[in-house]
């Protein structure tokens, strides 16, 4: 006879100001095969899992329902606290009274009837549940870190730092990502270089690190502590054992009218290039789309000036597979390009910049060496106007997240101009001034206080041109909403942060879930940042959100030590939720036919095909086999079986069907 | 008529096949019914004609039928649909069987494995029959109440004898939905939602496989459109998910398999 206790709990207001807990406890306890039924307000706490573990001691429950929040939050922890007191911890379930009922619903009766029918739903499950264990599976110490920006820096350094191995994957040329491309960066205004490149360096010459740049993510298999990760390393046209990184081909190569990635199409570079001096590694690539080699079958100039004969043509991509335990997703974002607004002149007038343009003419590596010229006529700019929130909460742009970081730099490029053009004048107009973050408002303030940048609280309507010269119209909401123009050399929009164009094909090679804007969503907002919803699988930088450097670089610390977490056991369990197959006495051995449609339509590849033989070894039936290791239980082969071999543990159809019974 | 007696003998004499299954003269002048011809002095039973409907691939997955040895058997395009989701789905081995293809198309002609069925199915025609598209489309018409008031009239008459699930070739399991217990998915009893769970539970379980030979109707006793509830199953799997079930070995059954390029926009 099934001894079920039922534990409601108020879960402080949230439950308790909704649903009358007393009575679903009561009710409850009116259910056959209920012995004991309580409620208490916060059954997650200490003295409310003691409640649970002497009940199970005193009562001998054989099964506990804990009426509380979702399982998503609470399940590890009753189902721990039963097991403590002797019983299988999945003979424990959760009605999910908070999500599914006190938070959707109106303090009104039928809300506590409505949680009354969950509990009693779960309580004709629990009955037919049975002892499960869990499943050990193994776990590869090896990383993978996608992307080499600084994310995916500090990470790999991190995992590597505690003495695991990292395989980095980068697409383009380099490691280095956005933050190669920074001038200063805020609110300190130290290099972005000076600060970026050793760790550049120290990733490549880290024993435990293997660099693969110009090389992406083809696939991704498996599961936590046991993925199998397919890279292709693009071909570089340039065999990198031979390649010294002298330079001569980049020198050489008669093709130098090229924009430049690496300064954001205000430079140029060379058909066979490095995208910067410091790259990393500081090999080059062929950009085979514009190689005269490649359209004309003709030139072949770096091949005759390499000194190592380092250059091959023919060279093609690699398909290389590696075993991994955890992989960090750390693949940046990309921004909105000056064309996204027709308001500003759609990307026609040549001195409407982007942020990031402004970054690269204020680096002293950058095309103008520093020096704040416009692109039009290399002229320096008297007046400069920059407009933050370029697209960013703009709902009418589909954009209505905050960039988060345009009104620091916006601040910050203010800062610099003013610093290199002492006579100019700077405006900024803005719709609001966040600066939230140790010394930010600091910052700001000196941007409008020492360097003397004006600050206009308000939207800009359009950029346009008359006689020559480039009017910002806008509108000052502190002077009565007055409309101001502002004549400007020179404008720089704080286009919004997005994320890259790819993220959504990539989120679904790696089946991680990312949000509308195909941010990359992380497991739980508040106590799982940097946990993705698929396990063993972790996110770090702008692919999440946006955010800043020092933000991205703890993101990334944290997920490297939940990596080296996940690094610290040799063994993994694995919750027993997985499909099996039927068998039964001969001569039919499994209800199951082999007709393997469920095959196909598993998303893990976990269906496998049992050869059921005799004595002799003669075959007499093929039927199918779940790899427990490789299943994720999701259900879908159980759905599929026409004739019901395949059951899903922990939620069996017997389970499921008791379940819509009790309804 | 007698091509297909010579081509039987052939087979037979040379102990290409230890049986032939085709049709045979039934108890009534416009009847025929299966035969299973296993001496070569025995061909002259076999017959073919417009009358020999029955999908006769039911019989090659009973295990009293696979000892009998390598089989030869009188197919029409139905059958042979029936042999290819067959392969498809694991559950016939190639060259167990050699067909003889007859029909409207003409024949007959040998079909020796999987190959050839599949490049002889390549040429004919594919698609519904005229009659079949008009009655599809008539259907097709009801406005959503009409329509399930048709239904539950036809799934009154059901008494569920599974004559559907005995002539039909792709209802081979073990054990049917039908008959699991634990839990009871479908109500034993034959009242109207006992019997409205069994024909759409099963016409569920055929969408994306139904070759539509439409046995499963001639079957029926109390004449119940069980054709026409596949038929438009599988024009719906056909538009959706150009599902063309038994013309290829490819396992892509539409209720499976899924394209990562295939996106359905309209649930964003």
């Amino acid at each position: 006879m099934a001894r079920i206790g039922v534990f409601i709990c108020h879960c402080g207001e949230n439950i308790g100001s909704t649903v009358d807990c007393a009575a679903v406890a009561k009710a409850a306890g009116e259910l056959p095969g209920v012995v004991h039924s309580v409620d208490y307000k916060y059954m997650c706490s200490d003295p409310g899992q003691s409640m649970i573990k002497d009940a199970i001691r005193t009562q001998k429950l054989t099964g506990v329902v804990v009426g509380a929040c979702s399982p998503r939050m609470h399940e590890p922890t009753f189902r721990r606290a039963c097991n403590e007191a002797g019983l299988n911890p999945f003979l424990c379930e959760m009605a999910n009274l908070r999500e599914h009922c006190s938070w959707v619903h109106e303090k009104l009766p039928d809300t506590t009837a409505k949680a009354i029918d969950l509990v009693r739903i779960l309580v004709e499950k629990v009955k037919r549940n049975k002892p499960l264990s869990s499943i050990k599976v193994p776990v590869t110490k090896r990383a993978l870190v996608l992307g080499g920006g600084i994310a995916g820096i500090q990470a790999a350094l991190d995992i590597a730092g505690a003495g695991h191995e990292v395989v980095l994957v980068e697409r383009s040329p380099s490691i280095g990502g956005h933050m190669a491309q920074l001038s200063e960066t805020f609110p300190t205004l130290d290099c972005s270089q000076c600060i970026l490149t050793p760790r550049m360096v120290e990733v490549a010459q880290h024993p435990n690190i293997t660099l693969y740049t110009y090389s992406e993510l083809e696939s991704l298999e498996g599961f936590i502590g046991n993925f199998k990760a397919t890279i292709r390393k693009r071909a570089r046209g340039v065999d990198e054992k031979l390649c010294t990184g002298c330079g001569v081909c980049t020198q050489k190569c008669p093709n130098k009218k090229i924009p430049s990635e690496f300064n954001e199409h205000l430079g140029t570079r060379p058909a066979i290039y490095v995208p910067f001096p410091q790259a990393v590694p500081n090999k080059p690539v062929i950009d085979r789309d514009r190689c005269t080699y490649y359209s004309k079958g003709k030139c072949q100039v770096c091949a005759k000036m390499c000194p190592t004969k380092a250059i091959r043509y023919d060279q093609e991509d690699e398909l290389i597979t590696i075993d991994i335990g955890a992989v960090v997703a750390a693949t940046g974002f990309t921004i909105k390009g000056t064309d996204f607004f027709p308001e500003y002149g759609y990307g026609q007038y040549p001195n409407v910049i982007t942020g990031l343009q402004f970054e690269r003419l204020a680096s002293a590596s950058g095309p103008t060496l520093g020096v704040i010229r416009r692109p039009s006529d290399n002229e320096i700019p008297e007046n400069v106007v920059f407009i933050a929130c370029a697209g960013s909460r703009d709902s009418a742009k589909r954009l209505s997240y905050c960039s988060k970081i345009c009104c620091m730099y916006t601040a910050k490029h203010a800062m610099l101009y003013k610093h290199k053009v002492h006579e100019g004048r700077a405006h900024v107009f803005y719709m609001d001034i966040r600066a939230g973050g140790k010394m930010y408002d600091e910052f700001v303030r000196r941007a409008i206080e020492e360097d003397q940048v004006n600050y206009i609280r308000g939207r800009v309507s359009r950029v346009f041109e008359r006689n020559g010269k480039m009017i910002v119209k806008g509108v000052d909401t502190l002077l009565n909403g007055q409309s101001i123009e502002i004549e400007a050399d020179l404008v720089v929009l704080a286009t919004a942060m997005t994320a890259q164009p790819d993220a959504e094909a990539t989120a679904q090679r790696m089946k991680i879930s990312y949000d509308a804007d195909h941010f990359l969503s992380e497991a739980h907002p508040k106590l799982r940042p940097v946990e993705m919803n698929t396990a063993g699988i972790f996110v770090a930088g702008a692919c999440q959100a946006p955010k800043d450097i020092p933000e991205t670089v703890a993101q990334a610390s944290a997920a490297a030590s939940k990596v080296v977490g996940l690094f610290s056991r040799s063994e993994l369990a694995r919750e027993p939720v997985v499909a099996t197959v039927n068998r039964t006495a001969p001569p039919l051995f499994s209800t199951c036919v082999g007709c393997f449609l469920c095959e196909t339509a598993c998303p893990y590849q976990a269906i496998e095909r049992d050869d059921i033989r005799g004595r002799d070894g003669q075959l007499i039936r093929q039927v199918a086999k779940v790899n427990q290791g490789v299943c994720q239980g999701c259900g879908t082969c159980v759905a599929l079986c026409r004739s019901k071999a395949i059951d899903l543990q922990g939620f069996t159809n017997e389970q499921v069907f008791a379940e819509l019974l009790a309804v | 008529m007698e091509q297909l007696q010579q081509m039987a003998r052939e087979l037979l004499e040379r102990q290409q096949v230890q049986v032939i299954i085709g049709y045979e003269a039934g108890s009534e002048a416009n009847r025929r019914r299966a035969v299973f011809v296993r001496r070569a002095e025995d061909v002259s039973r076999l017959i073919f004609d417009d009358a020999c409907r029955q999908n006769l691939a039911t019989y090659l997955l009973k295990p009293e039928v696979l000892v009998l040895g390598k089989i030869g058997m009188v197919v029409r395009r139905n059958t042979l649909r029936s042999l290819m989701q067959y392969a498809v789905e694991n559950q016939l081995a190639d060259e167990r069987v050699i067909a003889i293809g007859i029909g409207e198309e003409g024949g007959p002609r040998l079909l020796p494995n999987f190959a050839a069925v599949e490049e002889y199915l390549a040429q004919l025609p594919r698609g519904p029959s005229a009659a079949e598209k008009a009655e599809l489309k008539k259907m097709e018409q009801l406005v959503m109440e009409q329509r399930w008031a048709f239904w539950r009239e036809e799934f009154d008459r059901c008494i569920k004898c599974y004559a559907c699930r005995a002539a039909c070739p792709l209802c081979y399991c073990n054990r049917c939905i039908t008959e699991v217990n634990q839990p009871q998915w479908i109500p034993v009893a034959s009242d109207a939602l006992g019997n409205l769970e069994w024909n759409v539970i099963r016409a569920m379980h055929l969408a994306g496989r139904c070759i539509g030979c439409g046995s499963c109707a001639d079957a029926c006793p109390q004449g119940i459109r069980i054709d026409l509830l596949n038929g438009l199953l599988a024009r719906e799997a056909q538009q959706q998910f150009a599902a063309e079930p038994g013309y290829g070995q490819r396992k892509d059954y539409a209720l499976a398999v899924f394209k990562p390029d295939d996106k359905e926009e309209f649930i964003r």
